[in-house]
């Protein structure tokens, strides 16, 4: 038995410095000018389990904004970053203790709609505002008044690629693959379906996959064999990427429509050449000659060693959209915030121009992008 | 009123559905079976009570009534043909069943909405408020907030629910039928030469514990007013599984204790998030391996109840 | 089509295979099911993958690596999760399931804080490498996965009926008191066969992300609990029923996304343990002593 503990002793060390060698090195907030307003704005993300190469980039996105908010000095924010795991109960208990033991003035998150689902309401019923970067899906601010989003809905981003890519390739036959177990793909799909209808596409195939899946094999065969001339794909990049990957090997080589999940310069890491062709709508646009762009990009790059995806670039939004609602409503107060949230008209970020409808949803142009020679480039 | 914080409350009501679940599976083991398929029962519960408040209006204590009931005859179903099987081939096959039962709810998009799930469930607290404020009653009264209303009313439901559960089983388990379970648990063979006849108890046991897995899942749909069939996945199963056997399958107070400390710790130790499931992962090996019964046994529960009562001189 | 299905399914079949040879010898010698067995083999792709992508070394310098490490992780996971827990009094039935269960949640989240939780590309040199056979389009890749399924699984038979270690093996996996008695050592024999095993695992990793050429944190949960439907389906403890119930799987995966839905895919392997236990519990290929035991 004593040597079993002492096995169990050494074991456990290694591990905890295995997990240390990768622990993020903290970075000092720059000193406050002024009189700061000083707020507590919660964030709840996926830090742990299948989701969390999307809440990694939300945290990311958020951190490198409080920075730079920070270090200007008119608004002091401390950030209080809660786990969610991607299960909506957790993103509720996570809801529940910003709001009531933090006491925050906001909150940004969750990552996933269905999270919201769980968690506006709450936030809602406590008056707490609550904007979401990354949920996509039907009916997100229409759960209540102190519910946001900055996120591009499906329903606006796909028609858009959709459209474009129709007439440019006279597409006729299409075939359809999604995601059937997420919520943000499986709604991207009613999109696509829905638009292809609208054009009278003719749809040769309804194909699906499961989240984490290696191998769409089986799936490419069919759609290769029924000789399609797109395949309309709505997968987050993770799984679009090596279905690119594997649809191209196998000499599918007609142009893919992706949803908005599917545009992250992680596709073309993941897919290499593969991913050429690839035509997706999206608010983000890493390659602008925007200058505001460019110093996100290369600073982002700088503090986390990769480019910055859409999940990154919508929250550093959210957070400066948070911010200057912030200052303009003059207090850490929820109420107050909300109003000056609403009210947000015009905010020129990363992404463009942005404003709130009356609904509390994103008014905003998308891009359509295709990858060509490696990278997104203007589709047209 | 500032110490009532919801955000305790809501640990407590998941502390308090998980220690259903918990008792569910252990009804299940009293008899000596495994079921993973609670998750799968839970979700017929959750799904049930979930359309039939949404689409039919049904009121929330009979579509909670009817979830756990379809659950039940649900566990009726899997649980005579699953007699012939044992041990880990009945874990694997209700395992199955629960996967099985997910992808339905997965493909099913007409009734199920699909991955997207089911949102806007009537949430116990919030129409319980909506009805009392109808009739001029204002939380403010008792000196509470709104939210702070809310989730008092969902915790002190849920832990009527949990108590009724834990105290119908812990008389259960001093009943005819208990006896019946503890003696098939012990030796199947012995208690059938006995008389004891073990198909009628074993498809009781098991339909017992899918019908606290479908209660769960609809007191569960009722308190996040969300469900989707990311909610009843394997994990899930396994997790139910572990607060049985961390907190100890001997006795009906293990799966409470067990249920309670995996949910407040994981909660607790959120500012170290990210090493969580790790420590979680760790736990599980130590408690195996230096307590392996589970924490809660009936001897440590005897010695308790030996030092409570005091020895009188 | 069909035969690029056929092939598509074949190649994933002896995949899960192999997989489920991992879980099966674990069974027959110790009556439990290793839940980590999944974990255990998603780091043996990721060894391969540093291997082979990261530091450039050919093929088989991975599978080295991958069973190298694997192995000593099978050794790890019996010395601090399985025999501390093996011969006590009082303790449950399902203590090895739940201390495995918590060894896979280690590994997974472990591997999620070394590799991330994205997809990394698993580089084969010839995996452009293709030719024709009339109509068909097939790929190296898939003949050299085929072919080393093939050999690892006769190996394992071979090993099994006609050596003096495969042979102590077996008597241990059919009566531990018994070999025991008979004097085999036999911490030694489960300590082999937990290693084995595990090394099995790293080989199947090492395949997966030659075939799939990306994996992920995640792969070893999903092909887990493939691997574990396989056992029951093709009977626990049965090394060819591993093997068929791999290819039966494949194939009938594959085939179900081509001629039918393929949102039930994943389903498939449950649907078929459910069906295959109510009609012939002990599975394909098992003996009713294997039931029996447990």
């Amino acid at each position: 038995m004593k040597r079993n503990v002492r096995l169990f002793a050494v074991v456990a060390c290694a591990l905890f410095a295995f997990m240390f060698m990768g622990a993020e090195k903290a970075r000092k907030p720059a000193p406050p000018k002024g009189e700061p307003i000083k707020a507590k704005i919660g964030v709840i993300s996926i830090i742990t389990g299948q989701g969390a190469a999307y809440g990694e980039a939300i945290t990311n996105g958020i951190k490198l904004a409080r920075d730079e908010v920070n270090a200007k000095g008119e608004v002091l924010i401390d950030l209080k970053i809660e786990d969610s795991s991607g299960k909506q109960e957790q993103a509720l208990a996570a809801a529940q203790k910003l709001i009531n033991s933090e006491k925050v003035v906001a909150i940004i998150g969750p990552t996933l709609s269905n999270e919201m689902f769980a968690a506006g309401p709450e936030a809602n019923a406590s008056g707490v505002p609550i904007m979401g970067t990354s949920t996509t899906a039907k009916g997100i601010p229409q759960i209540g008044k102190f519910v946001f989003r900055n996120a591009l809905p499906e329903s606006q981003a796909i028609p858009a690629a959709v459209g474009q890519a129709v007439k440019k390739y006279n597409i006729k036959k299409v075939a359809l693959l999604y995601g059937n177990d997420d919520a943000f793909t499986k709604s991207g799909f009613d999109t696509m379906k829905e638009v292809a209808e609208k054009l009278k596409l003719d749809i040769v195939t309804i194909q699906t996959f499961q989240k984490g899946q290696a191998d769409y094999k089986a799936q490419l065969t069919k759609i290769a064999s029924l000789k399609p001339d797109a395949v309309f794909c709505s997968a987050l990049y993770n799984e679009g990427g090596v279905i690119l990957a594997q649809a191209r090997k196998m000499g599918l080589k007609v142009p893919f429509v992706g949803g908005n999940g599917f545009n992250s310069p992680q596709v073309i890491e993941i897919a290499k050449e593969a991913a050429e062709g690839l035509i997706v709508a999206t608010p983000w646009f890493g390659e602008k000659s925007d200058p505001q762009v460019k110093a996100f990009v290369s600073k982002y790059e700088k503090a986390y060693g990769k480019k910055p995806d859409q999940f990154a670039a919508q929250a550093y939004d959210a957070f400066y959209i948070m911010t200057n609602a912030l200052r303009a409503a003059g207090a850490a107060d929820r109420a107050k915030l909300r109003d000056s949230l609403a009210a947000t008209k015009n905010f020129q970020g990363v992404l463009g121009k942005f404003s709130f409808d009356a609904e509390r949803d994103v008014v905003m142009a998308p891009n359509v992008l295709i990858v060509k020679g490696g990278k997104f480039t203007i589709f047209n | 009123m500032e110490w009532l914080n919801p955000y305790h409350l809501q640990v407590g009501s998941f502390v308090l559905i998980n220690a259903i679940l918990g008792v569910s599976i252990y009804v299940t083991l009293s008899t000596g079976q495994l079921s993973l398929g609670n998750a799968g029962f839970m979700s017929v519960g959750a799904y049930a009570a979930a359309l039939l408040s949404t689409q039919h209006q049904v009121p929330i204590p009979a579509g909670i009534l009817a979830g756990s009931l379809l659950a039940g005859a649900a566990g009726v179903l899997v649980g005579i043909p699953s007699l012939r099987l044992s041990g880990v081939y009945l874990a694997i096959a209700t395992l199955g069943f629960g996967e099985v039962l997910r992808a339905i709810l997965i493909n099913w998009e007409s009734l199920t909405g699909g991955a997207v799930g089911i949102a806007a469930i009537p949430q116990m607290g919030r129409v319980i408020l909506a009805w009392a404020s109808d009739r001029g009653f204002s939380p403010g009264s008792l000196g509470l907030q709104n939210n702070q209303f809310i989730s008092l009313t969902v915790f002190l439901i849920l832990l009527l629910c949990t108590i009724l559960t834990v105290a119908f089983f812990l008389r259960l388990s001093r009943s005819r039928v208990g006896r019946a379970y503890a003696a098939i648990r012990l030796d199947e063979r012995a208690a059938e030469a006995a008389g004891i006849p073990i198909t009628y108890y074993k498809v009781l046991a098991f339909s017992q514990g899918a019908l606290l897995s479908g209660f769960a899942g609809a007191l569960f749909a009722h308190s996040t007013s969300f469900v989707s069939p990311g909610d009843f996945t394997y994990h899930r199963a396994v997790e139910i599984l572990v607060f049985a056997v961390f907190g100890g399958s001997e006795h009906i107070f293990g799966p409470v204790f067990g249920a309670a400390f995996l949910t407040v710790v994981p909660e607790a130790l959120r500012s170290i998030s990210d090493y969580r499931y790790i420590l979680y992962g760790l736990l599980l090996v130590l408690m195996m391996v230096f307590r392996p019964q589970g924490v809660i046994d009936p001897a440590l529960l005897r010695r308790f109840r030996r030092s409570g009562k005091g020895t009188p001189a | 089509m069909f035969l690029e299905q056929l092939i598509n399914g074949i190649t994933l079949g002896s995949i899960y295979a192999i997989v489920a040879l991992g879980y099966t010898l674990v069974f027959g010698v110790l009556g439990i099911i290793n839940m980590a067995h999944g974990e255990i083999f998603m780091f043996g792709a990721f060894v391969g993958m540093l291997i082979m992508s990261k530091a450039g070394a050919p093929l088989p310098v991975a599978f080295l690596g991958a069973i190298v490490i694997t192995a000593a992780m099978g050794l790890l996971l019996e010395r601090l999760a399985l025999r501390p827990l093996r011969g006590r009094p009082g303790a449950s039935h399902l203590a090895s399931l739940i201390s495995t269960i918590g060894v896979s949640i280690l590994l997974e989240n472990v591997a999620h804080k070394i590799f991330g939780a994205g997809n990394h590309l698993f580089e084969t040199p010839f995996a452009e490498i293709s030719f024709k056979i009339g109509p068909v389009t097939v790929y190296l890749v898939q003949v050299v996965i085929l072919l080393i399924s093939l050999l690892l699984m006769a190996g394992l038979a071979l090993w099994l009926s006609r050596t003096r270690a495969g042979k102590a093996l077996r008597a241990t996996a059919e009566n531990l008191e018994t070999a025991g008695l008979l004097g085999v050592d036999t911490n030694r024999m489960i300590t082999a066969t937990v290693v084995i095993a595990s090394a099995m695992g790293g080989v199947a990793g090492v395949l997966v992300g030659m075939a799939f050429n990306y994996i992920n944190n995640q792969i070893g949960l999903s092909m887990g609990l493939k691997g574990l439907a396989i056992i029951i389906f093709g009977g626990m403890g049965s090394v060819y029923g591993a093997m068929a119930g791999g290819l039966i799987l494949g194939l009938s995966e594959t085939f179900v996304v081509a001629y039918g839905s393929s949102g039930y895919r994943d389903a498939i392997a449950f649907v078929a343990i459910i069906v295959i236990l109510l009609i012939k519990p002990q599975g394909l290929f098992g003996q009713t002593t294997a039931e029996a035991r447990r």
